[in-house]
């Protein structure tokens, strides 16, 4: 399944702002299911790249403490028509993928 | 009967060891950057010395860390680490000093990218969040109190 992945940008004075909101449970493995007594499974983004015109930019690591449906912003230096892409996999190898042409 | 349930209670406890263990080894396998000695820490020195190396980490005015005094729900708390103002940021980590595992995330920057994150991280109860900025191979450290009200972990 694909990790689905809202993304804007905005360039303001050679600074663009790119903001992403991603739709994934990021369950920490920690939270019980009272019907089971058992934890419920892992299943959290762990990696998360941002690239702007093919050239690595962000690259970022996460546990299971960020908050579900996470959102996440980064500040880059950039002009506007450049393009932002944004890479996601999670613990299980699901993976997703924005794009963007800055504005 | 007392047979009957020793029997089930082991089986019980198998089947989690056995998740667990499948849970944990997945990620690993799959993705060989991600710091899961890092990760699996169970306290803040531990976590950082794992992330950067070293603790030692010093202060400074350009770092700014933007958490809510008072969070209502634990389970998103927003925090903004501005490091913007710094030159040479090449990382900055989020670490919630409380959880079980006290590091949140991680970020790594290169290129065109600038010294600041924003996003929501869990937080199981009041707890101090701690910003770590390394920038000029040096590492600088912010600090906050959150006051939860509801916790984000269990639930």
């Amino acid at each position: 399944m694909s990790i689905k992945i809202r993304v804007r940008g905005k360039v303001r004075g050679g600074v663009a702002e790119i903001k992403a909101l991603m739709k994934h449970p990021m369950e920490s493995g920690r939270r019980i299911n009272k019907k089971t007594g058992k934890p419920y499974p892992p299943k959290f983004i762990q990696n998360v790249e941002v690239a702007v015109n093919g050239t690595k930019a962000v690259d970022a690591q996460w546990s299971g403490a960020v908050s579900a449906n996470p959102y996440m912003a980064v500040k880059v230096k950039a002009n506007k028509g450049d393009e932002v892409v944004i890479n996601v996999v999670d613990n299980t190898g699901d993976k997703g993928s924005a794009k963007l042409k800055l504005k | 009967m007392k047979r009957r349930s020793f029997l089930k209670g082991t089986l019980a406890t198998g089947a989690a060891v056995v998740a667990v263990n499948a849970g944990l080894l997945t990620p690993s396998a799959v993705l060989a950057d991600w710091n899961k000695a890092a990760f699996e820490a169970k306290k803040v020195d531990e976590a950082i010395k794992a992330v950067f190396g070293t603790t030692a980490a010093g202060e400074s005015g350009d770092l700014v860390l933007k958490a809510p005094e008072i969070a209502e729900n634990g389970a998103v708390t927003p925090i903004t680490v501005d490091a913007s103002k710094m030159s040479g940021v090449e990382s900055i980590a989020i670490l919630a000093d409380k959880n079980p595992t006290p590091l949140v995330c991680v970020y790594n920057f290169s290129g065109p990218a600038l010294g600041y994150v924003s996003t929501r991280i869990k937080m199981g109860e009041t707890m101090n969040v701690i910003a770590i900025v390394k920038a000029g191979g040096k590492l600088y450290k912010a600090q906050q109190q959150v006051k939860v009200t509801i916790g984000g972990c269990g639930g």
